[in-house]
C-alpha cells in the first residue's frame, strides 16, 4: 500500500455489536485496559475507548465503540455505525438467542453504516464467555462456524473477556482482515482505474466521525 | 386544500416562516450545466393562501429600490417560470423561488442527502435544491410536519404529498421559535454589517425587524433589544461587541444585556428529624407542603427519615393523609403488589415458552439485575438477597405496566429507592411514582428523550449562546452527549449518596419544570472553557462528558443550577421557547403541553432527525430486529 506512510497514526473505527449482556463493554475494557469487572454496569448511550496499535510497522489508533444493546435504543445507536472500519458481531456462548440475533445485527449494521458492499467489509464474529462450564454452553463451535460460513465466510473467534482468552487475538484478527481488504481495494483501484471513495477518509475521520 | 382566488399568490402579502434552512443551493431551470448554483436559504412559509416553499439567495440586498424582492413563481397553474424581472438582466441574482405546497406532487432526497427534488403536479416541472451539509432530511422532516406524505411504492426515497396538515397550532409554535432564532442571527449580522455599509444595513435590518414586529404578539416583541440596537448603544467603545468582529464577543454582549446578573444561591441544611416531626399535626397530616418542599429543595433530607419522606415525594402517600389512613393505604397497596407478583411467579414454563414478550422482558431483567450498583454495600457480593428484591420489583413492574415492560435504565432508577426502603412493597410503589414522572424517557421511539435534549439546547442557548453555537458547529447541537444524564437522572454521574440528594431535590418539582435540564446546563457551564478552548469535535465532546462521571461536586452544581433559574426568571427578554421549557408564565402560548410535544419546537428536533437517519426506512427494509 503505497500511501501508508501518509496514513501515519490513522484512526480505525471499530464497532462492537450484539445483544445486551453478551460482554461488549467487557471485551472493550479487557482489550484497552486489560481490566475485567464481573459486575460492571450495562452501557447507557454510547461509549468509546481509544487504543494505540502497531500494524505492519504503522501506528494506528483503534477507536472502539460500545453501544447499548437493547432494541429500544436503536435510533440512538445506529447513527454511530457510519464511518466504521471494522465491525465485531458478538454473542455469548451461554445465550442461544444472542447467537440467533447475529443476523439481525449484521443487517442493521450493513443498512445503517452506508457501506457499499457488505461482503467486502471486515466483520469478525466473536463468541464470548467461553470461560463458562461446558454444560452451560448453548451454542457449539460447529453451529457457529456453520453460520459464519453461510453468512459470507466470516472469520470466527472464541473469547473470554473474563479470563483474558483471545481478546487481543480477536482485535488483531479484525485489523488484519481490514488491512487485507484495504490492500485488495488498493490493488483493484490501480488495475481497474476505479476511484476509491474518499481515500483520505482515515486522516479526516477525527473531525467527522460519529454523526 | 386552499381555494384558489386571483389574489392567492399575491406577492406582497406577508407570510410567517415556519422553518428556515440555510446553506441551500438552487440552479434555475434556465441555467446551463456549468452555471454555479447560488447559495441561499430554503424556507417553509405560511401565507393566508396556504403554505409555500421559498428559496431566497443569500445576497439579496436592498440596493435596487428597497422594494420587495422579486419572486419567480414556480407554479404549474401559471406559466412555470413566470417571473417578472424588469430591472435586472442577470436572472440568477434576483431570482427567488416560491412554490405553493399545494402544487407539489412529491419529493425525493438523493445524492447522500444533498439533493432535494420537488416534482410538481404536472409531473413535468422539477425543482432541485442542493444542501451543502448533506442535511436535506432536516428540511423534509419539517416539510412532513406540515403536509401528510406517503412513501412511494416504486421508490423508497420518494414521498408523495397527500395533503396539507390542518393544524393551526403547530405552525404557530414553529414560527415562534424560528422568528426568535432568526432574530438573533439578524442582530449578529446587523452589527457586523453596520460597520461596513451602515446605510444599507440600517434599511434592510429595519425592514426585517418591522416584519418581526408585525408577526409577533405585542408582548413578545423584543422592544428593548431592538431599541438598544437602534439607539446605537452597541457602538459604545467599552462594548466588547465592536472591539472585534468575533461573534463570540457579540454573544457575550447579548448575554450581559439580556440576562440579569446572577445571584449566588447557597445550599441549605437537609430536612431534619425535628422539622419533619413538626411538619405533621396530631393526626399525622402535613399541611405546609410548600415550606417542606422548599427545605428539601434547598438541602435535601437527613438520611434517617429518607425512607419516610420519599414516600410522600413520590406520591405513594398523599401529603394530607393521616397516619391511620396511611396504614390502611399501605395494607391495600401491599395486597395489590403481591397479587401482581403472583401473576408472574405462577407462570408455568410451558406458558412462558409461548409468551415471548414476557420472556424477553424477563431475560433482560435477569441480565441487568446482576450488573446494577454491585459496588454498593446493599447489593454487593454473590447471592446477595437484595438482588432478589431488585429482580422481584422489576418483574412485578412488568406486570404493572406490561406495555412499557422493562427498559435498560430502569434498574438504575429503582436501585437507590430499594436501598432506602429495604422493603419490596414500598420500593415498588415509590418506583411507580418515579416512573410516572420519567416514563417518557423510555418511549419506544425515544421521542421523550429527543424532546428533552432539544429543550436542553434551548436552555443552553438562553444561558450560553456561545457554547450552544460552538456545539452546533461541532456536530453536537443534538446534545446527544447528555443522553445518559437525562435517561437515568444523572445516576451514572454522581455517587450513591449524592444521587439520593439530587433526586429528592428534583422530586420537589421546584423551582420550575425541567429543573434537571438546568442541572445539565450548570454542568456544561463548568466545562464550557475546556470544550471551546480545545476546539473539541463530536467524539471528544462525547468522551469528555462521559468522563465527567463521579468527578463533579453536587452541591456546586445544584447551587449553580438554582442561580441560573433565578437569573432566567428575572430576565424579561427570554424567548418563548425558553419560558415554555421552564414553565414560566408567558411561555404557554399553547394551552396544553401536548401540542408542544408534537411540534418540532426547535431546529434541534431536526438535528435529531438527521441522527436517526430515517428510522422509518429501516422498518420497511426488513432489518427490524426480531427482539
Amino acid at each position: 500500500m503505497s500511501g501508508k506512510s501518509a496514513h501515519k497514526n490513522c484512526l480505525l473505527k471499530v464497532i462492537i455489536l450484539g445483544d445486551g449482556g453478551v460482554g461488549k463493554s467487557c471485551l472493550m475494557n479487557r482489550f484497552v485496559n486489560n481490566h475485567f469487572d464481573d459486575h460492571s454496569f450495562h452501557t447507557i448511550g454510547v461509549e468509546f475507548l481509544n487504543k494505540e496499535m502497531k500494524i505492519k510497522n504503522e501506528m494506528y489508533t483503534l477507536q472502539i465503540w460500545d453501544t447499548a444493546g437493547q432494541e429500544r435504543f436503536k435510533s440512538l445507536r445506529t447513527p454511530f455505525y457510519r464511518g466504521s472500519d471494522i465491525c465485531m458481531l458478538t454473542y455469548a456462548v451461554d445465550d442461544k438467542s444472542s447467537f440467533q440475533s447475529l443476523g439481525m445485527w449484521k443487517n442493521e449494521f450493513v443498512y445503517y453504516s452506508d457501506i457499499k458492499d457488505g461482503s467486502a467489509f471486515p466483520f469478525v464474529v466473536v463468541a464470548n464467555k467461553v470461560d463458562i462450564s461446558e454444560e452451560k454452553r448453548q451454542v457449539s463451535e460447529v453451529e457457529a462456524r456453520n453460520w459464519c460460513k453461510e453468512n459470507g465466510d466470516l472469520p470466527y473467534i472464541e473469547t473470554s473477556a473474563k479470563d483474558a482468552i483471545n481478546v487481543d487475538v480477536a482485535f488483531n484478527m479484525a485489523v488484519d482482515i481490514w488491512s487485507q481488504l484495504e490492500a485488495e481495494m488498493d490493488k483493484q483501484g490501480m488495475s481497474n482505474d476505479t476511484i476509491r471513495i474518499d481515500p483520505n477518509r482515515n486522516g479526516k475521520r477525527e473531525a467527522c466521525c460519529g454523526l | 386544500m386552499e381555494t384558489k382566488s386571483k389574489s392567492m399568490y399575491d406577492m406582497s402579502s406577508s407570510g410567517t416562516e415556519i422553518f428556515t434552512h440555510g446553506g441551500v443551493g438552487y440552479v434555475p431551470p434556465s441555467a446551463t450545466k456549468d452555471d454555479v448554483q447560488t447559495c441561499g436559504t430554503l424556507s417553509i412559509v405560511s401565507y393566508s393562501f396556504g403554505k409555500c416553499i421559498e428559496w431566497k439567495p443569500n445576497d439579496v440586498s436592498i440596493e435596487t429600490d428597497g422594494s420587495e424582492q422579486e419572486w419567480a413563481m414556480v407554479n404549474t397553474s401559471k406559466s412555470p417560470s413566470a417571473s417578472s424581472s424588469q430591472g435586472d438582466a442577470n436572472p440568477q441574482r434576483w431570482l427567488s423561488v416560491r412554490i405553493p405546497i399545494s402544487e407539489i406532487k412529491s419529493y425525493r432526497v438523493s445524492n447522500k442527502k444533498t439533493k432535494l427534488l420537488l416534482v410538481h403536479k404536472d409531473r413535468l416541472t422539477h425543482t432541485a435544491f442542493y444542501f451543502q451539509f448533506e442535511n436535506a432530511d432536516c428540511f423534509t422532516k419539517s416539510l412532513r410536519s406540515v403536509v401528510r406524505t406517503r412513501r412511494s411504492r416504486h421508490d423508497k426515497h420518494t414521498y408523495n404529498i397527500v395533503q396539507e396538515r390542518v393544524d393551526p397550532q403547530m405552525p404557530h409554535s414553529f414560527s415562534d421559535f424560528n422568528l426568535l432564532t432568526d432574530r438573533k442571527e439578524t442582530v449578529w449580522k446587523f452589527v457586523s454589517d453596520m460597520r461596513s455599509k451602515p446605510y444599507e444595513t440600517t434599511l434592510s435590518t429595519f425592514s426585517k425587524f418591522s416584519e418581526y414586529l408585525l408577526y409577533k404578539n405585542p408582548d413578545e416583541r423584543p422592544s428593548e433589544e431592538v431599541a438598544r440596537l437602534f439607539e446605537g448603544r452597541p457602538q459604545q467603545p467599552q462594548n466588547p461587541a465592536l472591539d472585534g468582529s468575533k461573534s463570540d464577543g457579540l454573544s457575550e454582549y447579548l448575554i450581559v444585556e439580556r440576562l440579569k446578573p446572577r445571584v449566588l444561591c447557597p445550599r441549605g441544611q437537609p430536612l431534619s428529624v425535628t422539622q419533619w416531626a413538626n411538619a405533621m399535626d396530631a393526626e399525622g397530616r402535613i399541611s405546609d407542603v410548600k415550606e417542606l418542599k422548599k427545605i428539601i429543595f434547598e438541602g435535601g433530607v437527613q438520611d434517617s427519615i429518607r425512607y419516610e419522606v420519599w414516600k410522600f415525594l413520590l406520591g405513594y402517600f398523599p401529603w394530607d393523609s393521616s397516619t391511620h389512613e396511611r396504614q390502611e393505604l399501605r395494607q391495600v397497596k401491599t395486597e395489590e403488589y403481591f397479587r401482581m407478583k403472583l401473576q408472574w411467579k405462577s407462570m408455568t414454563p410451558e406458558q412462558e415458552a409461548r409468551f415471548s414478550d414476557f420472556r424477553d422482558r424477563k431475560t433482560l431483567i435477569e441480565k441487568d439485575v446482576n450488573r446494577t450498583d454491585r459496588t454498593l454495600p446493599f447489593f454487593e457480593g454473590d447471592d446477595n438477597p437484595n438482588l432478589g428484591l431488585l429482580y422481584d420489583v422489576l418483574m412485578t413492574y412488568v406486570m404493572y405496566d406490561f406495555d412499557l415492560g422493562y427498559v435498560q435504565g430502569m434498574s438504575d432508577l429503582l436501585s437507590p429507592i430499594l436501598s432506602v426502603m429495604s422493603n419490596e412493597v414500598d420500593a415498588f410503589w415509590c418506583f411507580v411514582g418515579f416512573m410516572k414522572r420519567v416514563f417518557r424517557n423510555f418511549d419506544m421511539d425515544q421521542s421523550g428523550m429527543k424532546k428533552q435534549l432539544s429543550q436542553l439546547h434551548t436552555l443552553l442557548s438562553a444561558v450560553h449562546p456561545d457554547l450552544s453555537h460552538f456545539l452546533d458547529e461541532h456536530d453536537s447541537g443534538n446534545m446527544f452527549f447528555c443522553f445518559r444524564w437525562l435517561l437515568v437522572w444523572f445516576k451514572r454521574e454522581f455517587t450513591h449518596q449524592e444521587i439520593m440528594v439530587l433526586w429528592e431535590v428534583m422530586w420537589t418539582e421546584l423551582p420550575c419544570s425541567n429543573f434537571h435540564l438546568l442541572v445539565s446546563v450548570a454542568i456544561l457551564e463548568r466545562e464550557k472553557d475546556v470544550l471551546i478552548e480545545n476546539n473539541y469535535g463530536f467524539t471528544e465532546i462525547l468522551k469528555h462528558v462521559n468522563d465527567l462521571s463521579y468527578k463533579m461536586n453536587l452541591h456546586d452544581v445544584l447551587a449553580t443550577a438554582t442561580a441560573i433559574f433565578k437569573q432566567l426568571e428575572s430576565s424579561p427578554n427570554l424567548t418563548v421557547a425558553t419560558r415554555r421549557v421552564l414553565g414560566l408564565s408567558g411561555g404557554s402560548s399553547h394551552n396544553s403541553s401536548s401540542s408542544e410535544d408534537d411540534s418540532l419546537s426547535d431546529g434541534l428536533a431536526c438535528e435529531m432527525a438527521a441522527l436517526e437517519k430515517d428510522c422509518d426506512q429501516g422498518d420497511t427494509t426488513g432489518v427490524t430486529p426480531e427482539k
